[in-house]
């Protein structure tokens, strides 16, 4: 082998580099983005939570029948004339008062979508205020306030959520509070953990250096590092948020007729599955359950992504 | 860890003092009284009730005399809709039948959903892998109020094996049903923690050392890997009791097993204040009890946690 | 709309105002000849919720009382056909102003511990029931029986002793009321009248209906209750005629869930449990000699708020009655309950003892020309699609009200355009709202205390405690007070119903029917003809099957 270098491959390295791109760096993001879309389960969620959310906007203009409409014809005889089919209409079958469970589960869909979206959203915000608070500032006021997370967190969140049901009447709004009133609890624990961690790092102790006050510090530097991880957790409430709005449908304090969602239609469903009429449950649970799986897969996808560790 | 469980026991009172304000401040808003009915009473007969009741003294008062009823007596005063019976005699019947359901569900969750998920996690990518993550998110996602009707039509019904409800003094054939129905989801949750706790567990350092060591497989399992596995498991076990407790409502309307859970929601909508009160107390109590428990637990297995 | 001529007679025998001497044919389980009974004389039956109590004075649910009307028994009891038999009394006298009534008891009459059921008996839970510190909430119904005194007592101005009955000797009851009531005798099988133990009741105070306490003198005797699950009565040895009753034990089963119900009655678990909303006809055809449906005492209807609080639009007769023609009743008799019951036109059920369902002219009409009239009339009152009606409609939380309910509003939405809002409130709230008239249109149901028309009519009195829309007519008010003291009201009934049909206060729907589904065996002693079911486990008999 001959010791003397090749200037041959010297000059065309040489060449290569100096006519090369700058390499472009990648980003935390990109990487989890990368990771993400490596991951089928959580694509293939993503494509089907798409597609539901698209079916509940544009299945309207398709609609023969609208969401109360009772069809005469066929009311109280769904068992014999209610299945669902292309010609009449009825693509989805109907319910046993004769109305389109076409309809019927769009309107359903817009509705426990909102409720699980909105629920978690509050969550977030909330729960993510007030768990960074409690972490940045420790001691005595982490003290306090978690005190009073675990306090709340004692009581059974279903007696609450009746007992505000049951005073305040049933109306979409209470919903939304009640539910948002317990779901933050978890959130702010999680985030107040993670922003021990965060909160000794270098780059808060220049900011606290530099005589940043400390709500600044909060918002524009802690509270995005911890975007990964509420993000997952947001996206694992979600589901979590629609079952508990299904279990109070069951119990008759959810929405208000005409209006319905998932909850109403599955737990009606179930009473009649004895009757011969299977697709007033096989529907909306179909929709319920393909919209959870896929949360918890583009959760599931968003963690293993965004922390390759905790795989 | 004597001065932990004084500790949490000194948060634990005002923690139930504040569930009991609220709770009661929440009722007595509530439209309806106990005594509202579609047949007006005479107005005489009405006020005897309400003084028989202590209900025509101002809130404030009658949320003192019951919380010194119970902290002198353990009285929870008596129920306004059973008119013969007190409520410590009403929650006597329900609350054991809540907590032996309850209890095996417990046991049947922990117990599935460990094994499953450890199963899982040891035989990782295998079809075992597959088949045990498939049946935990598929029943995560079934309601507990759709697998109760189709629990009984095809055991009942069909099949003819199980009778359709009741309670019959905890007998077993009555356990069944309502067993499956409650532990289902949770088994499921644990399924998975389990599952991921554990991959993180095996494939850490301690782990490889101990392979390197030469231990066998089902000794570094059982004595090195399932400890620390269960930490997050042990975390869940809090939210999910108290999700078991609310899940038992369905339970209850579904085999008419007579627990707390429906007694609550029929005294919420008959506004038979000191049992819901009442009810909500011991709920809040136990809660309390489980985190505590759970907490201790925890520090037991993790050695850098001190109580 | 007519009724069988055995409805008929038991008018006959509530209009009887002398001497009504029984024979002395057996007044339980009648078996008829060649019948081969079951070896299993138990009865299983469904309840949807637990009882308030087993305290005859204290009991209000229906639930309640057919359990009390076999642990207990009082005065005189209904047979399957509603009329009235001998009980604990062997016969009565009714003084010619009919403000007297004595009751003769049988000698033979015992309590489950030996003691005899003496007339003080009576007298001890008649006056328990109207005291205020029993603090009853059934004590109306003493006041609706209308005994002497019954006021004062009830609001403390006087002693219950001050009550207007009393015993003459041991097996003699006397009572005297303030007005005339031929119908006072109907009165006396409701559970309320029931006498009690006073011993048992002042030695365990409140724990006296335990099973382990409870002294009782009906046909069975309590021999477990486990709330919320189940309770259990056995035969009674003691019981006078211990002879002729049949059934040994019956065990009520509280099942919340009706479509749950109907899956363990299928499995062999009941034997008789409620027919869910819809499934009759279906149920029917598969299980034609189990499935049952027939008249119930019961009226469902939608009430106007006319008071002052209500909306300006239902003040005008002609919106009322528009809303009131364009309900196809019909389809929600036979396409939403399916269960046989009975359109309505107008208030009282035909099924009431002594009545005849009067013809108002919008029931005659064809469905076609009422929603026709409907369209005209509400036009006439200023209302269409261009100005449509709105108004809040209310209901009690139900699977079966929100249908109607549901059903309602959109017939009046295609038929006339009207925007009616649902909304449903628990029954607690419910009441609350309707009894403030806080509504603007609520749904309302009445169930006869009696078997008569005025339990129903009396509600469109002006100052009656139930008349939640206020609303108000002298003419009926008069008729109804003539009707009190008179021989014959029907004519003052048919009167009313075709002024409430002109003046349409309130919207009548349908008329119930009781639709069970009911174990083979049973169903040949099932007192289907009663229409207010006052059922007695000791007229029941299982037959082999």
């Amino acid at each position: 082998m001959s010791m003397v270098p090749n200037t041959d491959r010297i000059k065309r390295m040489a060449d290569n580099l100096a006519s090369m791109e700058p390499v472009k760096g990648r980003s935390l993001w990109q990487d989890a983005m990368h990771r993400f879309l490596q991951n089928k389960a959580a694509v293939t969620s993503v494509i089907v939570l798409t597609l539901v959310v698209l079916f509940s906007l544009i299945g309207p203009y398709f609609a023969v029948w609208t969401n109360e409409e009772i069809d005469w014809s066929r009311i109280g005889k769904a068992a014999e004339l209610g299945a669902p089919s292309i010609a009449n209409g009825h693509f989805f079958g109907i319910d046993n008062l004769g109305r389109d469970l076409y309809s019927r589960v769009i309107q359903g869909t817009q509705v426990s979508l909102m409720v699980g979206l909105i629920g978690a959203g509050i969550a977030v915000i909330v729960g993510t205020l007030y768990g960074a608070t409690a972490g940045y500032f420790g001691g005595r006021v982490d003290s306090v306030m978690m005190r009073l997370v675990d306090i709340l967190m004692s009581i059974p969140y279903m007696f609450v959520l009746i007992l505000l049901l049951v005073v305040f009447g049933r109306s979409l709004q209470m919903l939304f509070v009640g539910i948002g009133l317990i779901s933050w609890l978890d959130m702010s624990r999680i985030v107040r953990g993670q922003t021990l961690s965060i909160k000794n790092k270098e780059f808060v102790e220049a900011a606290v250096a530099t005589g940043v006050p400390s709500f600044t510090i909060i918002v524009r530097h802690i509270v995005p590092n911890l975007m990964g991880v509420v993000v997952v957790y947001a996206t694992l409430l979600v589901p979590g948020m629609i079952i508990t709005e299904s279990f109070i449908s069951f119990l008759g304090l959810g929405v208000q007729e005409p209006n319905t969602s998932w909850g109403a239609l599955i737990s009606e469903g179930a009473g009649t599955i004895a009757y011969g009429t299977i697709w007033q449950l096989l529907v909306p649970l179909f929709f319920f359950v393909i919209t959870l799986f896929s949360f918890f897969f583009i959760g599931d996808g968003l963690r293993d992504a965004l922390d390759p560790k905790d795989r | 860890m004597l001065s932990f469980i004084i500790r949490r026991l000194g948060i634990a009172i005002p923690t139930l003092l504040i569930l009991v304000i609220f709770s009661f401040s929440m009722m007595h808003l509530a439209p309806g009284g106990p005594f509202t009915s579609e047949r007006p009473l005479p107005p005489q007969v009405l006020a005897n009730i309400e003084a028989k009741y202590g209900l025509d003294q101002p809130v404030y008062v009658q949320m003192g005399n019951y919380i010194w009823g119970i902290v002198t007596e353990f009285d929870f005063g008596p129920s306004f809709r059973f008119k013969d019976r007190t409520v410590n005699d009403v929650i006597a019947q329900g609350f054991p039948v809540t907590l032996t359901y309850g209890f095996w569900s417990f046991v049947v969750a922990v117990g599935v959903g460990v094994t499953l998920g450890a199963a899982a996690a040891i035989y990782h990518n295998s079809w075992l892998d597959y088949l045990a993550v498939g049946i935990s998110i598929g029943a995560q996602v079934l309601p507990n109020f759709v697998m109760a009707p189709i629990l009984v039509l095809t055991l009942t019904l069909w099949l003819g094996l199980l009778p359709g409800g009741g309670w019959n003094g905890g007998q077993w054939q009555y356990l069944i049903m309502p067993v499956i129905a409650l532990s289902t989801s949770y088994m499921a949750s644990i399924a998975r923690i389990t599952r991921s706790s554990m991959l993180e567990v095996l494939n850490s350092n301690f782990i490889r050392t101990a392979r390197a060591k030469g231990l066998s497989n089902s000794r570094i399992i059982i004595k090195h890997a399932l400890k620390p596995t269960m930490l997050p498991v042990i975390s869940y076990l809090g939210p999910a009791f108290v999700g078991m407790v609310t899940g038992s409502v369905v339970i209850d309307l579904y085999f008419s097993t007579g627990g707390i859970g429906q007694m609550f929601v029929n005294s919420a909508l008959s506004r038979d204040y000191s049992v819901m009160m009442g009810i909500t107390i011991l709920m809040g109590s136990l809660v309390i009890i489980f985190n505590m428990i759970v907490d201790i637990l925890y520090a037991w297995i993790d050695p850098k946690i001190r109580l | 709309m007519k009724f069988s001529p055995i409805l008929r007679s038991s008018v006959l025998a509530l209009g009887v105002a002398s001497l009504a001497l029984m024979g002395t044919s057996a007044y339980a389980a009648k078996v008829p000849e060649g019948v081969v009974l079951a070896e299993d004389q138990t009865f299983t039956y469904r309840d949807l919720d637990e009882f308030s109590s087993l305290d005859p004075q204290i009991v209000e649910d229906v639930s309640g009382s057919a359990i009390i009307r076999d642990l207990f028994e009082g005065l005189l009891n209904e047979d399957a056909d509603g009329n009235l038999v001998p009980g604990v009394a062997e016969r009565w006298e009714a003084s010619d102003d009919k403000m007297t009534y004595t009751f003769y008891l049988r000698d033979n009459a015992k309590w489950s511990n030996g003691d005899p059921v003496t007339a003080n008996d009576f007298v001890y839970a008649w006056r328990r029931a109207a005291d205020p510190e029993t603090a009853s909430p059934y004590s109306w119904y003493m006041d609706l029986m209308s005994i002497e005194n019954v006021a004062d007592v009830l609001s403390g101005d006087k002693e219950p002793v001050a009550l207007g009955v009393r015993a003459v000797d041991d097996l003699t009851l006397e009572v005297k009321l303030t007005t005339p009531l031929s119908y006072f005798p109907q009165m006396v099988t409701h559970a309320t009248t029931f006498p009690t133990h006073q011993a048992t009741i002042e030695k365990y105070g409140d724990e006296w209906t335990k099973p382990e306490n409870i002294v009782s003198n009906g046909a069975y005797t309590l021999a477990e209750h486990v709330p919320n699950e189940r309770s259990v009565r056995v035969r009674n040895p003691l019981y006078w005629n211990d002879a002729e009753t049949v059934i040994e034990k019956t065990t009520a089963l509280i099942i919340n869930d009706e479509n749950a119900a109907l899956t363990r009655y299928l499995a062999g678990e009941l034997d008789r449990t409620e027919v869910p909303t819809g499934q009759y006809p279906r149920l029917k055809e598969e299980y034609p000699d189990q499935a049952l449906s027939f008249p119930r005492l019961c009226s469902y209807y939608y009430t106007f708020n006319l008071s002052d609080s209500g909306p300006e639009a239902f003040k005008d007769v002609r919106v009322r009655q528009a809303l009131s023609y364009a309900i196809d009743r019909s389809v929600i008799t036979d396409n939403v309950l399916q269960g046989g019951q009975f359109p309505a036109f107008t208030f009282t059920p035909g099924s009431t003892a002594g009545f005849e369902v009067p013809d108002v002219p919008f029931g005659q009409m064809t469905q076609a020309e009422r929603d026709a009239k409907a369209v005209e009339l509400l036009a006439e009152a200023g209302y269409g699609p261009d100005n449509p009606l709105r108004f809040d409609m209310i209901y009690n939380t139900s699977e079966g009200h929100k249908q109607i309910a549901t059903v309602m509003s959109q017939m009046w939405k295609q038929k006339l355009g009207v925007e009616a809002t649902l909304g449903n409130m628990e029954w607690k709230v419910f009441l609350e709202t309707r009894g403030a008239q806080d509504f603007e249109l609520a749904r309302g149901a009445w169930c006869g205390d009696y078997n008569e028309a005025s339990t129903f009519l009396d509600l469109v009195q002006t100052n009656s405690g139930y008349n939640d829309g206020k609303y108000s007519n002298s003419e009926i008010d008069q008729l109804l007070a003539d009707a009190k003291t008179g021989g014959d009201a029907t004519a003052n009934y048919t009167r009313i119903e075709q002024i409430m049909a002109e003046e349409m206060p309130v919207i009548p729907i349908y008329h119930y029917t009781g639709v069970y589904m009911m174990n083979p065996q049973i169903v040949d002693s099932w007192p289907v003809q009663n229409v207010q079911q006052n059922w007695y486990s000791r007229d029941l008999y299982k037959v082999a099957k």
